[in-house]
């Protein structure tokens, strides 16, 4: 990626934007002493757990549609950060990642969506559990900025942020 | 049928607002094609060979006289005065300019209808019996599921970027009219020992180029599970589903690939863990959207029994009409009446805004003010007294909607082919309306009886070629278009795929092969009683082989 791409990158919540304090780096080494880290799933897995637990730095882990998350699942008290990537806005894995961290395994850390994120999919990454996304995208960049997010009024299936419509079982209203 | 309530409304026209921003950026440059590609799909909106193409969702296949009436009014506004009902039970106008897609979306939701979930890679539009509600040998009417899953499915924030596009079928009768075994699901719906509603659940079956069956793999999920179960499953296909090849990044492969035992096990695992959430459906609510299709409370007709006789005596035209187009309903006074879109000679699925007027004029007098529209591209009315038929008849004599087809080797399915769609390798309408001619003379049409001969023009197979008693396929051989055909296919209770019967014929012999084929059969059949489908699974391919071979075979 060019250093002005890198450059236009930002990080959006609920609550909008934000400073990012993580890095990606391939390995520790690699990156320096920032305090706070991505590394690859491969690379993370490789750490040892103490040195990974008494580290004073942040260690996130960025996991690729492909790969599989559960060899996460038994030490997600101690991630702080896990990204997961849409490598292609359509490649739809990540959000079933996303509902099962979350949702089922009751992850606390930061979810982050990285990669291909529009304008389109950014209310279905906030239902889904992710609760950053990083940005490049210039529409997608403005819009947010006016906080224009292709919301509707309702939705027609549990997801965070929401809650019953007081209506079908199904159904559930925004909370602001 | 369903009514939409305050939520509903909201949603459509938030999405409508939507979607008219995105065309005004499109249309003023701001967005490329490529970069509105992904919403003008999301919206329905496809680009074919000549124009856009708008797809409208027609909920597994009811409509009111009043949405019909909208559908035509439509037809004649902003496009060329017809529209094509679809083997999804949907209907495509071929010819809206991209600048009235906005209106046309507009005013589809005054009546309460939308063109989303008809394409892209999500959970489509629900398909159901077309004669659901109202079939004498239905057990529960299936559609208030249908109707669940169509909410349900609607925008969902895990499953609108699947593998590639999910289809759900269901029914609520023994024999199968919805093809369920050839949808990404197919649902049974029927009753335990017990007296409780509950579905076979199917998984896995498709067309395409990769022909598959759809395995069962559970016998009876209770209806209160019904999201849970399906979200188990999309949810596997969606994290196992291939994705590095569009053509196997259906379910259908995820189940050969990985085994249906493999498969049914990940998918009940998945299913244990949200078995008691927030997806378990009320009773409570079961019961009130199932209120809304409760069927209208008929008036005893008694007088029709004898009407009908005396009327079907003095008309040789409605008593074949009646027979062959006419099926029996719940109340015995009443009959389901088949609308053929099929004159002879003419183009499968079309009908004209006049058309579709009176179709709706004729429902609300005489059918409830209900519609369906059928996967084979015919319109059905569902309660028709049988006192009324005499009276139905007469009007849709008027405009040509009276053929006595159904069911018939002229009620041919085909998909658009060459003459609309960039993807095709040869014509598939203009072969369909030859056939029609061949075979159209009334008593030629009764003497073969059941006969379905589906065409596609390309191995995408949207003319559901590989389960027709008779398919036919475009295919390109060295430049030219040739058309394969293969026989014994079958999407009903016991669903088949076609077998190929060999090389392909030009499109100037590939009627005479279809009249073989049908000679064949007629010389070899048991009985009148035997259809072509019963007879090929008797006797094989073998003879027909022969017929179509035989000569060419024994000089070689
Ligand atoms: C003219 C534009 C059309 C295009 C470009 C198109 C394209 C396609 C493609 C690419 C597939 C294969 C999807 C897959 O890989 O599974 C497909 C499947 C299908 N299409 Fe179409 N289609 C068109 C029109 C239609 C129409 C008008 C109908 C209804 C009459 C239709 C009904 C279907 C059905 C039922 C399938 C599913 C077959 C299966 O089970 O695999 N399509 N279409
Ligand atoms: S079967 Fe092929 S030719 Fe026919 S509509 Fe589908 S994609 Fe087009």
């Amino acid at each position: 990626m060019s250093a002005a791409e890198q450059n236009q990158k930002q990080l959006w919540g609920r609550e909008g934007f934000r400073d990012d304090p993580y890095i990606e780096a391939e390995s520790l080494d690699a990156a320096g002493d920032a305090p706070a880290v991505i590394l690859p799933l491969a690379a993370w897995l490789g750490l040892d757990d103490d040195v990974r637990r008494t580290s004073n730095r942040r260690i996130g882990v960025a996991v690729a549609p492909g790969e599989d998350i559960d060899p996460l699942l038994e030490k997600l008290d101690t991630i702080p950060l896990i990204a997961l990537q849409f490598p292609a806005f359509n490649d739809g894995r990540s959000y079933s990642k996303a509902e099962l961290l979350k949702g089922r395994h009751g992850f606390s850390g930061e979810l982050r969506a990285v990669g291909d994120v529009l304008i389109d999919q950014v209310v279905f990454m906030l239902r889904a559990g992710f609760d950053t996304l990083q940005v490049t995208n210039r529409i997608a960049l403005e819009r947010l900025k006016g906080r224009d997010l292709h919301d509707t009024p309702g939705y027609y299936q549990p997801g965070r942020g929401s809650a019953q419509a007081g209506s079908y079982s199904w159904r559930r209203m925004p909370v602001a | 049928m369903y009514r939409y309530d305050e939520f509903d409304h909201a949603f459509v026209a938030a999405r409508v607002e939507q979607f008219k921003d995105q065309v005004q950026r499109r249309l003023s440059g701001e967005l490329t094609e490529e970069q509105f590609r992904p919403l003008r799909l999301m919206n329905g909106v496809y680009l074919q060979l000549h124009a856009y193409m708008l797809r409208v969702a027609v909920p597994y296949g009811t409509l009111s006289s009043r949405q019909m009436r909208k559908l035509g009014h439509i037809a004649r506004t902003y496009d060329r005065g017809y529209g094509h009902f679809t083997t999804r039970q949907n209907i495509q106008y071929n010819w809206p300019a991209l600048g009235d897609i906005p209106a046309i979306l507009d005013e589809l939701a005054e009546v309460e209808m939308h063109a989303m979930q008809t394409s892209g890679n999500c959970i489509r539009n629900v398909t159901a019996d077309h004669f659901a509600g109202v079939a004498a040998d239905e057990v529960a009417d299936p559609r208030p599921f249908g109707e669940i899953l169509r909410q349900w499915s609607s925008l969902h924030p895990e499953f609108s970027y699947l593998p590639r596009k999910f289809k759900i079928s269901v029914t609520g009768a023994e024999h199968d009219r919805a093809a369920i075994q050839v949808h990404d699901i197919g649902l049974h719906l029927k009753k335990n020992e017990a007296g409780e509603l509950g579905f076979a659940v199917y998984v896995g079956g498709g067309q395409g180029r990769t022909p598959m069956v759809a395995k069962m793999i559970r016998d009876f999920l209770p209806v209160e599970d019904l999201l849970s179960y399906t979200t188990a499953i999309v949810r596997v296909y969606n994290l196992h589903g291939r994705r590095d090849n569009k053509y196997k990044a259906r379910i259908k492969i995820l189940v050969h690939e990985t085994g249906t035992e493999e498969l049914t096990r990940q998918i009940e695992a998945e299913w244990q863990a949200l078995k008691e959430s927030d997806l378990k459906l009320p009773q409570g609510d079961i019961a009130a959207i199932d209120s809304y299709f409760r069927p209208p409370a008929l008036l005893a007709r008694p007088e029709g029994w004898a009407a009908l006789a005396a009327a079907k005596k003095a008309d040789a035209g409605f008593a074949a009409w009646v027979d062959q187009n006419v099926t029996p309903h719940k109340n015995p006074d009443y009959g389901v009446v088949t609308i053929s879109l099929k004159p002879i000679g003419g183009i499968p699925g079309d009908a004209s805004a006049e058309q579709m007027e009176l179709v709706a004029d004729i429902a609300e007098k005489f059918s409830q003010d209900e519609i369906r529209v059928s996967h084979e591209q015919n319109l059905v009315l569902p309660s028709v007294a049988l006192a009324d038929l005499h009276m139905v008849y007469e009007l849709l004599l008027t405009d040509g909607l009276a053929t006595a087809n159904a069911g018939l080797i002229t009620d041919i399915i085909a998909c658009p082919g060459l003459d609309y769609c960039a993807l095709a390798n040869a014509r598939s309408i203009p072969v369909a309306q030859r056939i029609s001619v061949r075979f159209g003379a009334a008593e030629r049409q009764s003497e073969i009886g059941e006969l379905k001969i589906k065409i596609s023009g390309c191995i995408n197979a949207c003319g559901h070629h590989h389960v027709g008693h008779i398919g036919i396929l475009g295919v390109e051989k060295k430049g030219e278009e040739l058309y394969q055909i293969t026989l014994g296919g079958s999407a009903d209770e016991i669903t088949t795929v076609g077998e190929i019967t060999g090389r392909g014929f030009s499109s100037e012999e590939v009627v005479d092969a279809i009249e073989k084929i049908v000679d064949t059969y007629l010389g070899l059949r048991a009985s009148k009683d035997e259809t072509f489908l019963a007879a090929y699974r008797r006797v094989g391919a073998a003879p027909f082989k022969e017929a179509l071979y035989g000569e060419i075979s024994r000089a070689a």
